[in-house]
Formats: structure tokens, C-alpha cells, sequence
């Protein structure tokens, strides 16, 4: 049996007249790796900051492993026990600008987890080792690539030990050259059974890093199912257009 | 009185004059450091939108920037002997207003002064900070303050580095009108020597190249800070 590390029900987000999400449902379990796709403005961003309460939605309960919450009642005790079981992932990295790459690790477990300083030194040196970065660990993040970077926000995300590492679009903004690196390195993390929930428009990187695909049209996730299924057989007619304009696409680009 | 222009006695004077830079220097360091603080409290204020406060800071700043610093610096001045006057009056305490010397007003006036000033660039610098930066520490579960402290404002600081830096060479500079209030700083020893021989000219041809030559030592440490900070980011 496993453990549930997200479960969302009924969340619903509007922007002024603009509603986003019109009544999601999620669920991730343990060691999975959930990968979020949908055309752009479907409301894939929002819903992973719906979880980390960089927005708060407007309805619906959220659960984050053992931490439950409803929509109507969060405050700012909610939101930081909620971002102390998460980690996120930016599309432009989000590394701080004035510290190296080994503080950025380091920040959180100090201020927030309350390590000592050594301590956090020691976790955040393995981290960036596992991410092949530890020669750069008092580099400051203006002079990384960017593929770097994003792997230094990655093991900045596995350092704090999260129930769910959130990632939006973790490539987007990345030179092509630079994709597979930071693309490898989150293969290797899903391997390690580290639950995540990827936003991503790399339908290639989905189908193969991903455990379970969920596919998000106009504020609903409308289809999940496996990354086999989901390509090869989709049941929605959405899901089925959504795939043919990408499969269009690949093929012009061949 | 024969000279046109004496200049033994304009070297004569520069000892005397020197002795106002401490006054200068006191009080534009002063201004400045409790102008940062005003500054940082006034600039969050607006930028969280406090309630009341936030107004308050609107006004304040709108206030001293709408009228001049000597206009300040006499109200500051004459204000206080009042304002003590009314406390010894209604607490039958018995302050003696010459007890405080008055390059203490000195340091409310250019205090409350560049705390204005500052708001405005202080909150203009923590705006130009990305807004990403601040999410991505909230998003590992700093609180806003951690996040403020840690991440925003070191940001924010290195922005305004140059602003600082001219601000505060723009305020010893401004220091020159405390002598309305009779401290003797670089000015007013420059116009207590120059009323001795009846020689402005000399005298303040005297303060000029002071302040002329501290400006440019200035000039130099933040040239030098700057240069260090670029090397380290
Ligand atoms: N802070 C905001 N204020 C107002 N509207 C917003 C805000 N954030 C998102 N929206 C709107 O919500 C809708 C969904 O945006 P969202 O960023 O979640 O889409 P997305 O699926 O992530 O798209 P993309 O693939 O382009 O990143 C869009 O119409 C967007 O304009
Ligand atoms: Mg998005």
C-alpha cells in the first residue's frame, strides 16, 4: 500500500473573472513521478503554486502527506507548513542572486530546518555532488550556465528532503544544448524514488521519466493514466487533438 | 585694509576651519544612518501597503520634499525649545533647553530629512530586486521576514550602492546649512573667521576647497567599494 504524498480535491482558482481551475483533483503517491501536461494558460502553473501557496486557491482541500488543509482557511501558518513539505522547481531557476551555489543549498536547512551551519555545509556539499556540481560550490549563480543553475535549484530542492519536489517547465528556459543535462539528472533523481509532480512541454522526457501522466485542459485535469496509455491509446478527445497538434509538430521539425 | 585679496590670511584661517569637519561629518553620518533606518521602515511600509502607517509615510515623505531643507532645519530648530517648554509645562519636569546642544536638532533635521529621500530610493531599489527571488525563498519556507533580511534587501543594498553613495556626498554637502542653526561645522567656522577680518571671500574660499577635497575622498572609497563588489559577483 502506498503512501499518499498529494491529494487535491476540488481546488478552484480564479483570477479576477478569469477561473483557472474549475475543480481539480490530484493524487501522487509516494515515490511517483506524476508529469503535468496541458496547452499553455491551462492552468498547469498555477495549480503547482496552489500546492506551495505561492497562490492560494479560493476551494478545496489539500493534503501534503501527513498536512491537511482547506482552502477558506489558510493563513500564514498554513502556508509555511505547506512550503516546509515542498520544494519547487522554477522555470528560471530561482536561485538567490547573492549567495553561492553551496549557501543556496545551505539557506533553508539554516533559517528554516535549523541545522548547524556545519551540518548543512556537509548536506549541501553531497547534494551538489549529486547533481555534479560540487566544484562549483562557491560560484556564484551569475556565473553558471544555465543548465547548471537549474541543477543547483534541484539540489537545492532534494537538500530540504521534501514530501514532493514541484518542478514547472525545469527546461524551458534552457539553451538546447543544455536540456539533456538537467533532463539526466532529474531521471536520476525519479529513479531514486523521490515523489515529483513535473510541468513540463518535452512530451519525450514525459513519456519516459514519468510513472503516471496527467493531462490538464481548461482548469481540469481531464485524463491520467500511464505515459503508455496516455500516448499511445488517449481516451479524451482533447487529450487526442492535444497529442496530434505535438505529433504534427515533431514531425515538421524532422 | 589694503589688500584686495588676502591670502596669508586665507591660509591663516584653514586651521580654524578644520575644526568644523567633525560637526560635518557627525552630522551627515548620523543623517544618513538613521535616514537608512526611517528609510527601510518607510519604504516597507509602502510596499506592504500597512495601513495608516502606510499613509502617514506618504505624507512625510510628500512634506519634506515639498519644502526647503533650511525651512526644516529652523522649524526643527525652533520647534524644539517649544516642544520642551510644553513637557516641562505639563509634567513640571524641569529640562533646560540649553542642556541640549544644538547639533543634536541638527541630527533630527537631517535625520527626518534623508529618511524621506531614502524612503523613495530604498523602496524603488527593493522593487528592482526580481520578483522571483522572494518567491523562491518563500518557497523553501523562509518567512517574509527571513526572506526580506536574507535575499531581498542584500539585493536591494547593492542596487542602490551608487544612489547611497551620491546621496550621502549630496548630504555633506547639505551639512553647510546647520550653520543656520549655529553649529559650527565647516561652515559656521568659516563665517566666525571671516566675521573677525571682514574677509568672506577668503573664508569661504577655504570652506569651498574643503569640501570640494572631502567629496573627492569620497568619491574615491565608493569608486574603491564599488569595484570590490563587481569583483565579488
Ligand atoms: N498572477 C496572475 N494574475 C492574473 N492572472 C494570472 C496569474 N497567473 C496566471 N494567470 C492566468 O491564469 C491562466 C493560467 O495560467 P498558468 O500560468 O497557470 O498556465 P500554464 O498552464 O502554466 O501555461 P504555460 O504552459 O504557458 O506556462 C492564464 O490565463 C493566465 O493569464
Ligand atoms: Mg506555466
Amino acid at each position: 500500500m502506498s503512501n499518499v504524498m498529494i491529494e487535491m480535491n476540488n481546488i478552484h482558482k480564479k483570477f479576477g473573472n478569469n477561473h483557472v481551475l474549475k475543480g481539480v483533483d490530484l493524487t501522487v503517491n509516494e515515490g511517483e513521478t506524476v508529469a503535468l501536461l496541458g496547452s499553455s494558460g491551462s492552468g498547469k502553473s498555477t495549480l503547482l503554486r496552489c500546492i506551495n501557496l505561492l497562490e492560494t486557491p479560493d476551494a478545496g482541500d489539500v493534503r501534503i502527506n501527513d498536512y491537511s488543509f482547506t482552502a477558506s482557511k489558510i493563513n500564514k501558518h498554513v502556508k509555511l507548513e505547506a512550503r516546509r513539505r515542498t520544494a519547487m522547481v522554477f522555470q528560471n531557476f530561482g536561485l538567490f542572486a547573492n549567495k553561492t551555489a553551496l549557501e543556496n543549498v545551505t539557506e533553508a536547512l539554516i533559517t528554516v530546518r535549523k541545522k548547524s551551519k556545519s551540518e548543512a555545509i556537509e548536506i549541501g556539499r553531497k547534494y551538489l555532488d549529486k547533481v555534479g556540481l560540487l566544484e562549483q560550490a562557491n560560484q556564484y549563480p551569475s556565473t553558471l550556465s544555465g543548465g547548471q543553475k537549474q541543477r543547483v535549484a534541484i539540489s537545492r530542492a532534494l537538500a530540504l528532503d521534501p514530501k514532493i519536489i514541484l518542478f514547472d517547465e525545469p527546461t524551458s528556459a534552457l539553451d538546447p544544448e543544455l536540456v539533456g543535462e538537467v533532463q539526466r539528472v532529474i531521471r536520476k533523481v525519479a529513479e531514486e524514488k523521490v515523489t515529483m509532480l513535473i510541468v513540463t512541454h518535452e512530451m519525450d522526457f514525459a513519456r519516459d521519466v514519468a510513472d503516471k501522466v496527467a493531462f490538464m485542459s481548461e482548469g481540469q485535469i481531464i485524463e491520467t493514466a500511464t505515459p503508455s496509455e496516455f500516448f499511445t491509446n488517449p481516451k479524451n478527445e482533447r487529450t487526442q487533438k492535444f497529442l496530434e497538434r505535438y505529433l504534427q509538430r515533431f514531425s515538421y521539425s524532422i | 585694509m589694503g589688500k584686495i585679496f588676502d591670502f596669508q590670511f586665507m591660509i591663516e584661517i584653514i586651521p580654524s576651519i578644520l575644526k568644523g569637519i567633525p560637526f560635518t561629518i557627525m552630522i551627515a553620518v548620523v543623517g544618513f544612518a538613521v535616514g537608512i533606518v526611517i528609510g527601510l521602515f518607510g519604504a516597507l511600509f509602502k510596499i506592504y501597503k500597512v495601513p495608516v502607517l502606510n499613509k502617514l509615510t506618504g505624507l512625510y515623505v510628500s512634506f519634506v520634499r515639498g519644502t526647503p531643507l533650511v525651512v526644516q532645519i529652523l522649524l526643527i530648530y525652533y520647534a524644539f525649545p517649544i516642544l520642551i517648554k510644553l513637557i516641562n509645562f505639563k509634567f513640571g519636569t524641569k529640562i533646560d533647553i540649553s542642556w541640549i546642544p544644538a547639533v543634536v536638532f541638527m541630527f533630527i533635521a537631517y535625520s527626518l530629512n534623508a529618511g524621506a529621500y531614502l524612503t523613495e530610493s530604498i523602496r524603488a531599489s527593493i522593487l528592482a530586486v526580481d520578483k522571483g527571488q522572494m518567491e523562491a525563498a518563500e518557497s523553501v519556507g523562509m518567512t517574509m521576514w527571513q526572506a526580506m533580511i536574507r535575499i531581498v534587501l542584500p539585493q536591494a543594498a547593492k542596487i542602490s550602492l551608487p544612489v547611497f553613495a551620491n546621496f550621502f556626498i549630496g548630504l555633506l554637502k547639505d551639512t553647510s546649512l546647520a550653520f543656520t542653526a549655529a553649529v559650527p561645522e565647516i561652515m559656521g567656522q568659516a563665517k566666525i573667521q571671516a566675521g573677525r577680518a571682514s574677509r568672506f571671500f577668503e573664508a569661504y574660499i577655504d570652506a569651498a576647497l574643503i569640501y570640494w577635497g572631502l567629496c573627492i575622498i569620497l568619491e574615491r572609497i565608493v569608486a574603491f567599494i564599488e569595484k570590490r563588489n563587481k569583483e565579488s559577483a
